[in-house]
């Protein structure tokens, strides 16, 4: 039993990686623009459905050829549907990006169809390894370490170059930086396209383990709220933090109470919220009080 | 005085006699187009099937099944368009919503679709409250005819009390020690207890037994449970892309064709979305658009299917056309849209051409009772959607059909009067 308990935690770590790429883009664009984001699920569809459509002629490439993509539509959308709304009413833009939500879902199936499409990963990545009780597939541990590498250089990014200070000091006081002449305009949508195109890259590599349907958006859109709101809205830690707990939390109870799997996650966050409402790592921001 | 000439005609008539006068003249003069209008009003037939989550290709498969059935009759019945009122089936609750703004707002005749066993069961009281007619073309839960019946509720799906026994002799060659993964909703649990008797009466061992939410996306923790109890076969009570998750994260870890695999019923598009390497399995199948079982009628409906949708029909296209086919065969030959009366013909009449033998709805539990298939998927898939051999037909013969359904005493349905 303790061996399969133990099985079970790195399961749940690596499946909590997977948690934190989904939950990161999320995390980013609201803690920079102040965006709730609920279109988030649908550019995580766009990543599987464009590396879908570019395998086969580009194959490899298709992995960061299809991320790239969404990121650019990412932008175009910011620019001309986002843009108009900041300063405005938030119920606004969080209308809006459900009806970018809706309108995606839907044109995915106009485009590819509404019938789930087979993907597999790539034939070196299949198998598993074994050490002691753990089993990790290679396809998983290849996730793993894409996201590691995410986040560190999303964590460089954000706190080892200029550009990384302008956007952080631009979620902070974006008045400020502009009169500094900072053309923020810019910045938002660079971080909007950045967001949306991790969540790209977190749907290109969860096409080989879940099913490629044009509502595969639900199975990213409530765990990556589960994970920001856990760990604090727009803290880059807190969404790690919280990917983790939620991904263990998910594989022990799928050992013990498999039928309150998906409950789980939600007990956590009810739990954590009462105790700390802003989340685990999240600070009081003034622009958003 | 100026005033009341122009108001009177010439005849002495008030203008106010004259107008109620003209407005009865013109209401005789008008009085067939009326009627016309009202006869090309259409007769709207109900659908609840899903359009997102774990179920929507079904949804969407079903849907086209039932289009395919309105174009058989030529788009219009009892000399009225047909048209169909296609709601979102998401959850018990919402399903209970759309179903009454389809009988309150829509006024539709009958009302087809259900693929969520939860669902349905939550939408027959109301079918029974409104005394309106309900074909669930696609769940699976036992109780649905049996202890939950109701005389307006139809059934064209399998129960689950049936699919066990067919595909039973044939898994139990793997052998005897099974794990279960099922839908933790009542087409799940129904499935794991129905199969669970019979497996243990026969002498066999429940290894494990694991619940999962509907639209659970990563089933790798429930997969490192049975691969560490080494079961002989694992029946799993999921479907949609539950199935399809299950399946591709079971080749993930490389236990694709490692033990028996099986569950109450299976869609296609389940199998196509894994792909061909990732699916396996022995399944009960109530259709299939290929083998030798296809008789010219379905096989004509394969053909309409593909031409107007590009791709073959899995069997969820198959019941929502058999389904709309008898709502519609009843409204045109009972003349009515009257739901007492639909049901009255369909407790009596014999569908012809759609399986081997002439296929109908029992009187005492309203389940349409017909020979079912049990198939393998094959080791080697060359084609893009056509992945079973067929095995065996349940039953082998023919004249245990009625029996394999159970009988009056053993389904326990009794209709309120």
């Amino acid at each position: 039993m303790t061996e399969l308990i133990i099985s079970q935690v790195v399961n749940g770590l690596v499946l909590g990686f997977l948690y934190v790429l989904i939950a990161i883009g999320l995390s980013i664009i609201f803690g920079m623009l102040g965006v709730v984001n609920f279109a988030h699920g649908v550019y995580f569809a766009l990543g599987a459905y464009f590396a879908l459509s570019l395998r086969d002629n580009l194959g490899p490439w298709a992995i960061v050829l299809a991320p790239l993509g969404v990121g650019i539509l990412g932008m175009a959308i910011e620019t001309t549907l986002m843009r108009p709304l900041y300063g405005k009413e938030p119920l606004l833009g969080l209308f809006m990006t459900f009806g970018i939500a809706l309108f995606i879902e839907e044109l995915i199936r106009t485009i590819w169809g509404a019938a789930g499409r087979p993907f597999n990963p790539p034939a070196f990545l299949s198998g598993f390894i074994i050490w002691g009780p753990v089993l990790v597939t290679k396809y998983r541990l290849f996730v793993l370490v894409v996201t590691m590498l995410i986040l560190a250089a999303l964590w460089l990014f954000l706190h080892g170059t200029r550009y990384g200070r302008i956007i952080r000091a631009g979620s902070r006081d974006p008045e400020m930086v502009s009169m500094l002449g900072i053309n923020l305009k810019r910045v938002f949508t660079a971080v909007f396209g950045l967001g949306t195109a991790i969540a790209g890259i977190a749907g290109v590599l969860a096409a080989p383990l879940w099913s490629v349907v044009p509502s595969m958006s639900e199975a990213a859109i409530m765990p990556a709220f589960v994970v920001v709101t856990i760990g604090g809205l727009g803290s880059f830690g807190g969404a790690v933090i919280s990917g983790l707990l939620v991904g263990i939390s998910v594989a022990l109870s799928i050992q013990f109470w498999p039928a309150a799997s998906t409950a789980v996650m939600y007990a956590l966050m009810i739990v954590v919220l009462l105790i700390r409402p802003r989340g685990l790592l999240g600070e009081s921001w003034e622009r958003f009080e | 005085m100026k005033d009341s000439k122009y108001r009177s005609s010439p005849l002495g008539i008030s203008r106010r006699t004259l107008l109620a006068g003209a407005a009865i003249g013109v209401s005789q003069i008008a009085a067939p187009f009326v009627v016309t209008a009202r006869a090309a009003e259409a007769i709207k037939i109900g659908m609840l099937l899903p359009k997102s989550g774990p179920y929507a290709i079904q949804g969407e498969t079903g849907h086209n099944g039932a289009l395919i059935a309105v174009d058989d009759f030529g788009g219009h019945v009892l000399d009225r368009p047909i048209e169909i009122v296609w709601l979102d089936e998401s959850s018990p609750q919402s399903t209970q919503q759309n179903m009454r703004k389809l009988i309150e707002e829509e006024k539709v005749a009958a009302i087809q679709g259900g693929v969520s066993s939860g669902d349905v069961l939550a939408i027959m009281p109301v079918a029974e409250q409104a005394k309106m007619l309900l074909m669930a073309t696609g769940p699976n839960a036992t109780e649905i005819t049996g202890k939950n019946c109701n005389k307006y509720t139809f059934r064209v799906d399998l129960p689950n009390k049936v699919t066990v026994q067919s595909v039973y002799p044939q898994l139990k060659e793997r052998g005897k020690k099974w794990y279960f993964i099922v839908a933790s909703y009542a087409w799940g649990i129904d499935a794991y207890n129905q199969m669970k008797d019979v497996l243990v009466k026969d002498g066999g061992t429940v290894l494990g037994y694991d619940q999962a939410p509907l639209g659970t996306t990563d089933f790798s923790s429930y997969i490192l449970k049975v691969r560490q109890a080494k079961p002989d076969v694992l029946y799993v009570g999921l479907g949609g892309t539950d199935l399809t998750n299950l399946l591709k994260q079971m080749h993930e870890i490389g236990l694709t064709r490692q033990m028996g695999l099986s569950s109450p019923i299976v869609n296609d598009s389940d199998l196509w979305a894994a792909g061909p390497d990732a699916s396996f399995g022995t399944y009960p199948k109530l259709w299939n658009y290929t083998g030798p079982h296809l008789t010219k009628r379905s096989a004509e409906f394969v053909d309409a299917y593909k031409k107007k949708f590009g791709a073959p029909p899995e069997v969820e296209g198959w019941q929502d056309w058999f389904g709309a086919t008898a709502i519609l065969t009843a409204i045109k030959e009972t003349k009515s849209t009257d739901s007492s009366k639909l049901a009255g013909f369909l407790e009596e009449h014999k569908f012809d051409g759609y399986k081997d033998a002439p296929i109908g709805f029992r009187n005492f539990d309203h389940q349409l009772v017909q020979p079912l298939l049990v198939a393998t998927v094959r080791d080697k898939i060359t084609d893009k959607y056509d992945y079973f051999n067929i095995d065996s037909e349940y039953p082998k013969d023919p004249a245990q059909l009625e029996a394999a359904y159970g009988s009056q005493a053993e389904i326990g349905c009794v209709f309120k009067s």
